[in-house]
């Protein structure tokens, strides 16, 4: 089995989005741990927050994909994570997104989203990917429409109320 | 630092010690979500939280360099438990670990499995001691913790367990896995 090496780096204007590192983790945890992880499983105790961020990792080897860490390139610090996920319960591969307090409204999201989205088209054969969302995270379902996305169906998400949004094809070159 | 994997391949008399694989998810899902077999080492409540365990230890081993393996039968190639060295966060120490499949119980293969993996985290991993949490009333793993010559130390709260008792190994001294005056390990069966 072969993994986090392998995890392409992705450098956007500004952010570059690479794998999972240790010190990481304080970031990932505090974000777990806080109100605005309750649309994405959360609030989390810092076991299970450990829990999820190994989970993270090894997404990536057992899918061959995953949530990218968004590193900031001005601070260095860790924004946030980007990137496709299939759980097992998942419809299909989900672009999802997570970003960290402190980093909101500067349209890291967006970026990152952008760059996730053409990645995952171009070298993961998906095209026209979609995201879960909360109904009631309004943040969300913004950033989801500016992506040109639409509300296609409600589904239930491990035995939660969702949204699927579906992302528009990107131009991929043959 | 950049994460990596890799994850060696054990063998003993009977058994491989080696790299998960997704077939390895059915068999391991199976006992994670039965409370009658898993509750000593964490049951989980369906499905999709048992894969993120899955998933979960491969990150552990890429994390820790350790990790638990999957326990394989050298004679059908059936994957038939797990052990292994397990430290996430809130651990109070690296321990060994083991689970057997249904149907494989009462052969002896958690004590050779997880035996191995002792030898192989003080030879190779230069760890130098270990222990294994065990839930008060788990007699089977009391039992085998015994025989590996393990000894109660104390009881803890464990953030995923609750309360739980620390045993603790005999270390590779008396275990006859000392390093030798070059600093190379012994070699041994």
């Amino acid at each position: 089995m072969s993994l986090p090496a392998s995890v392409p780096v992705i450098e956007t204007e500004d952010l570059i989005l690479r794998g999972y590192r240790e010190q990481d983790f304080e970031a990932f945890a505090r974000f777990a741990a806080s109100d605005r992880a309750r649309f994405v499983g959360g609030p989390r105790a810092r076991y299970d927050s450990w829990r999820s961020f190994m989970a993270g990792i090894g997404h990536w080897s057992l899918r061959g994909y995953g949530m990218w860490m968004l590193e900031h390139r001005e601070t260095s610090e860790a924004a946030g994570r980007v990137g496709v996920i299939y759980n097992d319960g998942w419809h299909e591969p989900e672009l999802g997104w997570h970003i960290y307090d402190g980093f909101e409204g500067r349209g890291y999201a967006y970026q990152a989203c952008r760059a996730a989205r053409r990645h995952a088209a171009e070298h993961l054969g998906m095209n026209s990917i979609m995201s879960y969302i909360a109904p009631a995270n309004t943040r969300s379902v913004r950033l989801a429409e500016r992506l040109g996305c639409w509300h296609e169906r409600d589904v239930e998400l491990l035995g939660t109320p969702c949204q699927i949004w579906r992302h528009p094809s990107e131009q991929v070159s043959a | 630092m950049t994460l990596s994997l890799h994850i060696p391949r054990l063998e003993t008399p009977r058994l491989i010690l080696r790299a998960p694989d997704p077939a390895d998810f059915e068999p391991l899902c199976a006992f994670l979500t039965d409370p009658t077999r898993a509750w000593g080492f964490g049951v989980e409540k369906d499905r999709p939280t048992a894969w993120r365990w899955f998933a979960a230890n491969i990150g552990h081993w890429a994390l820790r360099g350790y990790g638990y393996f999957t326990i394989e039968m050298k004679e059908t190639g059936a994957p038939c438990g797990i052990s292994g060295i397990w430290e996430p966060e809130g651990w109070p120490e690296p321990e060994v670990g083991w689970v057997v499949f249904d149907g494989y119980e009462g052969k002896g293969i958690a004590y050779e499995a997880a035996t191995r993996a002792r030898d192989w985290a003080y030879t190779d991993l230069g760890l130098t001691t270990l222990t294994s949490n065990i839930v008060p009333g788990n007699l089977r793993s009391v039992a085998l913790a015994e025989r590996m010559g393990a000894t109660y130390e104390r009881t803890y709260h464990n953030p995923n367990m609750g309360e739980d008792m620390l045993y603790r190994h005999p270390g590779p001294s008396a275990l006859g896995l000392d390093t030798d005056n070059d600093g190379s390990p012994e070699a041994y069966a």
